[in-house]
């Protein structure tokens, strides 16, 4: 079932928290409402359970307008951060909670909690009460507490944010199978831009209560809408550097850097930020058009690569990611040198991105 | 190790801490048990303090033949499980009313402890002034609003008296039961209410099966502590009723009293309050069991 966000606003009291959100979340695709703490993500999701009220606009599922709606009548499910297991209950009663408050018969209510239990293996674990589980095990009871009702909608609320590094990469993949597995939509919240890029179909980039951009992975990465969205997206992140257009090229200090094509029908002198990945910087030998001349200030193995920390004109720094096999060390004198292509340009003033508003 | 290692570590600091309570309990509590459980193997006349006498198990022999202390039992028996239960629900509900933001609930949480605080001798005497038949405001206005036709003896018939009894104590202390309600209900997670309204959970289902579960264990300390409390209980009934009409609201405290200072007989009261401490710790032992008192779950 799709979901669709009209307008949406939502403050407490005088304090608004949700501006204008206006989102459709196509049927059992897996939405990722993404940004950092108090951007408003829970309480967008809250609303579509309807454990949170409207102040304005409308939520749609399918065709119908659920405003009004109890959250028991929603057919959703939810997953919390806290978990929220019933602590006096068993882990199958927690599990079988929601169909025996809706007065399911008993045989059906042992079998879907059974078939629930196996999936996520947790049989084993059916007679325990929550107390006396580890957080990953209560993590899955969470899920499956979720699972067992067949939701139309399917709610999380970062669930892997209580759970240690290397289980919440397993989680990750496990997450988007059982998606996969059980035909719902899925609206998933985090504030983890690595989480979003592995497992959703879409991302909605939130800050301060607005939808920043919605789009596809690839599209949030490779095509920033504005400036928050870059520096968000992305690890390492981003470079921005500030100067001013010049015929076809960006001015910084003495360095003129060539841009895309596309920017030749910028307005010349206009105040600009441009942004580069560091994966999208190299290190040559040379002083050429496209480099900047800079000392090396800070070298940091990352793995299988190395993060090379080159300190240009003004005191300005760019980070520059290497292979880790690269000899680069401390004090060197280096020269970047930018992949043209890979180049955002943002307007100064608005932070919205110059070439995607000129696609 | 160093030689000095022992006043600076933890368990040094922690008895530093401890040292004056277990000073002052042993001063002020167990003395005070040791001598009353001795006082009740002896026969002991205030009057005549030279004839202290060892008398072995005869207080206890006196005591468990004398009707007026089994009466005295079973009355201060009801008594009690009545009080607990009126404080217990009125308790439950007020801070449940509380909890919810309502309009004025904050100059009522307020006004909440007065009865609580209030001594009581000062709240008996004005009960005995608004319960009086001819003059007490409560008839005046059971009369004038027409629910009753001729006064009710509110202290004078044993029923009556018992009542009234019962309603004082639960007036003074379901303060007490709101106030330990209420710091436990505020810190029910509320993901919970959340869980179990998407689980599809109406409002006495959430009652039941979240915020009952997590005052189960308040309520099992408030129960324990208020029936030890009310069933050593004198005061109230002694300044509201002196245990009558006749003996109708003796309890064992009250009946304590008498033996020790009407008859004159410190050896029997004492024995008494050896067997009300002995009634109450089993009592207390075999409740705390039952209701399984330490097995909540912790974590959510
Ligand atoms: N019940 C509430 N009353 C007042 N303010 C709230 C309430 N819930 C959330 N907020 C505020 O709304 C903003 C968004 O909160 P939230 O949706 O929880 O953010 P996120 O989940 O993205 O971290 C925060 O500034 C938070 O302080
Ligand atoms: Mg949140």
């Amino acid at each position: 079932m799709d979901v669709r966000l009209q307008r949406i606003n939502k403050s407490f009291g005088a304090v608004p928290v949700l501006k204008d959100v206006d989102l459709v979340f196509p049927s059992r695709k897996f939405v990722t409402l993404l940004g950092p703490s108090g951007c408003g993500k829970t309480t967008l999701l809250r609303m579509i359970a309807g454990l949170e009220d409207i102040s304005a606009g409308s939520i749609y599922f399918g065709d119908r307008e659920v405003n009004r709606l109890a959250p028991r009548d929603r057919n959703i499910a939810m997953v919390f951060q806290s978990y929220a297991l019933y602590p006096q209950m068993t882990v199958r009663k927690n599990l079988g909670y929601g169909l025996r408050v809706r007065k399911t018969p008993a045989t059906e209510v042992d079998s879907a909690v059974e078939r629930v239990a196996r999936i996520l293996e947790i049989d084993h674990l059916l007679d325990r009460k929550p107390g006396q589980l580890s957080g990953g095990q209560r993590q899955r009871v969470a899920l499956g507490r979720a699972m067992v009702r067949k939701p139309d909608i399917f709610l999380m609320d970062e669930p892997l944010s209580n759970l240690d590094a290397k289980l919440r990469v397993t989680m990750r993949g496990e997450l988007r199978r059982f998606h996969l597995d059980l035909n719902a939509t899925t609206v998933y919240v985090t504030h983890d831009q690595l989480e979003a890029m592995t497992m959703s179909d879409l991302i909605a980039v939130m800050h301060k209560g607005v939808v920043q951009q919605f789009g596809t992975p690839e599209e949030v990465y490779s095509k920033p809408a504005n400036l928050f969205v870059a520096g968000f997206i992305g690890s390492p992140p981003m470079n921005f550097l500030e100067g001013k257009i010049d015929s076809g090229r960006f001015r910084i200090s003495e360095a003129a850097l060539p841009l895309p094509p596309l920017t030749r029908g910028i307005a010349p002198g206009l105040d600009v930020v441009i942004g580069v990945r560091p994966q999208n910087l190299s290190f040559v030998t040379s002083a050429g058009p496209n480099a900047l001349a800079g000392i090396v200030s800070l070298v940091e193995l990352l793995g299988s690569e190395k993060l090379i920390e080159v300190q240009i004109a003004d005191r300005k720094r760019i980070s520059v990611q290497v292979r880790a096999d690269s000899q680069i060390h401390l004090g060197q004198n280096v020269h970047v040198e930018f992949d043209t292509s890979s180049v955002h340009v943002f307007d100064k003033l608005t932070e919205q991105s110059v070439l995607e508003a000129m696609r | 190790m160093s030689r000095f290692s022992f006043l600076s570590s933890d368990r040094a600091v922690g008895l530093i801490f401890i040292a004056p309570f277990v000073v002052m309990a042993l001063v002020f509590m167990v003395y005070p048990i040791a001598e009353a459980v001795r006082m009740a193997f002896f026969s002991y006349n205030p009057l005549r303090p030279d004839l202290i006498t060892y008398v072995g198990l005869a207080n206890f022999e006196f005591i468990f033949s004398d009707p007026l202390f089994w009466s005295s039992f079973t009355q201060g028996t009801i008594w009690t499980l009545l009080s607990i239960l009126f404080q217990t629900v009125f308790g439950v509900g007020i801070a449940l009313l509380l909890h919810r933001k309502l309009f004025g609930m904050a100059i009522f949480r307020g006004m909440l402890l007065f009865p609580y605080i209030v001594p009581t001798v000062v709240i008996a005497l004005i009960w005995r002034w608004i319960f009086n038949p001819e003059i007490g405001v409560v008839n005046y206005g059971l009369l004038s609003i027409g629910l009753i036709n001729e006064p009710i003896y509110w202290l004078s018939t044993p029923t009556m008296a018992m009542a009234s009894t019962i309603m004082l104590n639960v007036w003074k202390y379901t303060p007490f039961v709101v106030i330990c309600v209420l710091a436990r209900l505020q810190a029910v997670p509320l993901e919970l209410y959340d869980a179990a309204k998407v689980d599809g959970a109406g409002a006495f289902r959430r009652f039941i099966d979240v915020t009952l579960p997590q005052l189960r264990e308040v309520l099992i300390v408030v129960i324990v502590f208020r029936t030890i409390w009310t069933f050593n209980k004198f005061e109230e009934i002694y300044l509201l009723t002196k245990g009558g009409p006749g003996t109708s609201t003796f309890n064992l405290a009250v009946y304590s009293f008498e033996q020790s200072m009407a008859s004159l007989r410190l050896g029997v009261g004492a024995a008494t309050g050896v067997v009300m401490m002995i009634m109450l710790m089993i009592g207390s032992i075999v409740y705390l069991r039952v209701a399984g008192f330490g097995t909540e779950e912790k974590s959510t």
